[in-house]
């Protein structure tokens, strides 16, 4: 521990550690600096000049942000002085580009310009509007970028760069030809190593990155906001929803959650609710829309007809645990009840090892090995800090019999087969031998005999150099909620064909949640249609339109995972909220209510 | 200082929506104490020509200068004004009828006058006695000193009368987070 520094500001005694910066010291000792381009986490710019702050004795004002505090200096962060500077800089930001306020989504309370514009009396410009033309980006799925609002303060380039670690974005050109560029200067929709992670939308102070779907749907700062648990991957990172008028306007990471500290990936921050999809509100019979009464008389009826020994029932592993719970309620009424997963993935979650802070084990690993998972596609907050830590900390990166990724290119071995030649795991305790704090993320495919074998080859690794208990393990299932059905005591089905056709069905109860296109993509995979048709009998529980759906006899809908309470259980065996956003759209009911109401 | 010693007004309408004359209409039964402390001498909605203008302690102008009409009629109320009021976003920052000032005059004339989805055959107006638009559309500042500028698109009546009232008290208006808006 060095000596601590002690430092007046306005005259009030601080002390702090050596390298901390003046903002950091000030706001530790409650003193407040206005800033712009500073962002918490995020790497200091001292762009914007709007922390200025005088130091006594040096005729320069510096950027509280980006400057360390010295021992024995004496720091004023307002005089007339500094607030004459801050109101001429913020004029020039506001004069280079078309800051039209009246017609900005971020009016009237989101915008960090005029946050800064308003206690600084900016009533006028007096310098001569420049008035450029600049061009809008409209070719991202769900942002967009427009450069008149842009002032340039590169808080998404910091973003991209140190939070997803992509590094889509940056800088190019001179003078007041600079601006944002996406890749080497292509449009959003074309960049080749864009996430569409959308934190730069979050970071963006003015409306210079934009998501589509809130645009003018609502103030921000004016909206209810409600905490509650991504619905999308077993890693269960914390969302913070903003609704207006009953309807969500948008979805941010919870910066609260120690997972994922505010961050998300393209499937929680936009598949959440700004991808269109056909959602069922009314009980369907024969594809027309009926009463609850008689959708359930419907399939109380053929249940009747059919026998137990003949009826089964198949369910998403998205369904929350009270759901599972209701499905086990009512197993004894049928011959079998499951829920479809990967292959492995049963193994997996039967035995979740999981080390006691993975937030933290993440975060200061100093090696990654992936061993058979997808986190760029599945699990995007992981794959984020696996990206930073490689190119941020200089971990090193072994991946092991996964798919190509963009992670491939930071990787120091990336191989989809693994060998289990000397040769091979020569190199690889190469790469690891001075890792001390390695971390394996591994999928379902480590279940398989040669993920045992991988698994054992790397205990050698480990324990041939000393580093004692091998890496940290973090297991990642596929299925959403998985670990918590299973252990509800719904059993995992790994091939479907064969577990329906195992006996003759006569019936079947599909329970799919508020799966995306009614859980099509997977069970697509699983010629689920083509198995459907066989049945007499079929009852589809979903929230959205999909082929399963117009393949059943009775369609009952069911609600989402913003109109739901009850809990998910994460990768690591934490049982998380699922708190009510928006109310119930149209007939839907709750999938453990649509159980207990169909068996009762 | 008029004869009966009211503060004379003038206000002015230049390129804007009238909105911000609206929204001093919104001052309501305020109007009434005001007009007990200034005479309204010209104004868009007191019907006064042009030449007509006279002498006044205070002008008000909302809107930008859009063409060369505007600018004369903005330097001579300047010229037979003590205070200059610059009312509202377009007349501060050119606003959405600066949003022309990204493209060519002439783009936008043929935009508007010959390829509108609506037009069969356009021609772009070249009448002399037409008044002619600038290159672009300018703010207030641009073209005259302005003594005071009150935000808003359109500014609130809270924020008109408190500019006012500041200035018929003799202090000039301080803006700050509670009471300064663009929009």
């Amino acid at each position: 521990m060095s000596t601590p520094i002690k430092l007046t500001i306005n005259g009030q005694s601080c002390s702090c550690q050596a390298g901390q910066t003046i903002l950091e010291v000030a706001s530790a000792n409650n003193i407040y600096i206005p800033t712009l381009c500073w962002m918490k986490d995020r790497s200091p710019w001292g762009g914007c000049r709007v922390c200025i702050v005088e130091i006594e004795g040096s005729p320069k004002v510096v950027p509280a942000c980006a400057t360390p505090a010295a021992d024995g200096s004496a720091v004023t962060t307002n005089s007339p002085r500094l607030q004459r500077l801050r109101k001429m800089t913020l004029e020039l930001l506001f004069s280079e580009r078309n800051h039209v306020c009246p017609i900005c989504p971020m009016n009237k309370g989101d915008c960090g310009l005029q946050h800064q514009g308003y206690p600084h009396g900016v009533d006028s410009i007096r310098f001569p509007y420049l008035f450029p033309a600049l061009s809008m980006d409209l070719t991202g799925r769900y942002f967009g970028l427009d450069h008149n609002r842009c002032i340039l303060c590169t808080r998404c380039v910091r973003t991209c760069d140190e939070i997803e670690g992509v590094h889509t974005l940056d800088i190019a050109n001179r003078g007041e030809k600079n601006e944002v560029v996406v890749d080497l200067h292509v449009g959003l929709g074309e960049s080749e190593t864009c996430t569409q992670c959308g934190a730069c939308v979050a970071a963006c102070p003015t409306g210079a990155l934009f998501d589509k779907a809130q645009t003018y749907r609502g103030k921000l700062h004016s909206c209810r906001t409600v905490k509650t648990t991504c619905p999308e991957c077993p890693v269960g990172c914390g969302l913070e929803v903003f609704t207006k008028e009953d309807r969500i306007v948008e979805v941010f990471g919870d910066s609260d959650s120690q997972l994922n500290a505010g961050h998300l990936c393209k499937k929680g921050r936009y598949e959440t609710w700004a991808a269109p999809r056909h959602r069922i509100t009314q009980p369907l019979l024969h594809g027309k829309p009926v009463s609850w009464d008689e959708a359930l008389a419907f399939v109380r009826q053929a249940r009747a007809t059919s026998p137990v020994w003949e009826s089964v029932l198949l369910a998403s592993p998205r369904l929350t645990n009270e759901a599972a719970h209701a499905i086990h309620a009512v197993a004894d009424k049928l011959d079998r009840v499951g829920t479809y997963v990967v292959p492995n993935e049963a193994a997996l979650v039967d035995a979740p090892e999981q080390p006691g802070d993975v937030a933290q084990h993440l975060a200061e690993a100093d090696a990654f090995i992936l061993l058979g998972v997808q986190p760029v596609r599945d699990h995007g907050v992981i794959a984020a800090r696996v990206r930073t830590g490689v190119r941020k900390r200089g971990a090193k990166l072994v991946i092991l019999d996964c798919r190509r990724s963009d992670l491939d290119a930071y990787a120091d071995i990336a191989v989809r087969e693994v060998s289990l030649e000397r040769k091979f795991w020569a190199r690889v305790a190469e790469v690891l031998r001075d890792a001390k704090r390695p971390v394996l993320i591994y999928g379902p495919t480590a279940m398989t005999p040669v993920g045992v074998s991988v698994l054992d080859k790397l205990t050698e690794v480990f324990r041939a150099q000393g580093t004692g208990e091998g890496p940290a393990l973090v297991g990642l299932p596929s299925g959403v909620n998985s670990i918590g059905m299973v252990a509800a005591g719904v059993e995992p089905v790994e091939e479907v064909a064969p577990w329906l056709d195992a006996k003759p069905v006569q019936y079947l109860h599909l329970v799919l949640g508020d799966e995306p296109d009614g859980g099509a993509q997977l069970l697509e995979e699983k010629h689920m249609a083509d198995l459907l048709a066989g049945i007499p009998c079929v009852v589809v529980q979903a929230s959205y339109r999909s082929k399963l759906t117009d393949a059943a006899q009775v369609v009952l809908p069911a609600t989402i995972w913003a109109e739901k309470t009850g809990t998910l259980t994460n990768f690591t065996g934490r049982m998380l909220p699922l708190r009510p956003v928006v109310p119930v759209r149209g007939a839907g009911r709750d999938d453990a209510a649509i159980v207990e109401a169909v068996y009762a | 200082m008029s004869a009966n010693g009211k503060v004379s007004v003038a206000t002015m309408w230049l390129s804007g929506c009238s909105g911000c004359h609206m929204s001093f209409l919104d001052l309501d039964e305020r109007l009434l104490d005001l007009s007990k402390l200034v005479d309204i001498k010209a104004s868009p909605i007191v019907d006064i020509k042009f030449d007509q203008m006279p002498e006044v302690d205070v002008g008000i102008v909302e809107g930008c200068v859009n063409n060369d009409e505007e600018a004369e009629h903005l330097r001579h109320l300047r010229d037979r004004c003590k205070i200059l009021i610059a009312l509202g976003d377009c007349a501060i920052m050119g606003n959405v009828p600066a949003l022309r000032n990204q493209f060519r005059l002439a783009d936008c004339l043929t935009r508007g006058y010959v390829d509108t989805e609506s037009t069969q055959i356009g021609e772009i107006p070249s009448d002399p006695v037409l008044p002619q638009l600038l290159a672009r559309a300018r703010p207030l500042q641009e073209v005259v000193k302005v003594d005071v500028s009150i935000p808003g698109c359109p500014p609130d009546a809270d924020t008109i009368w408190y500019a006012l009232t500041e200035l018929l008290a003799g202090r000039m208006p301080q803006w700050n987070e509670r009471n300064l808006k663009y929009d």
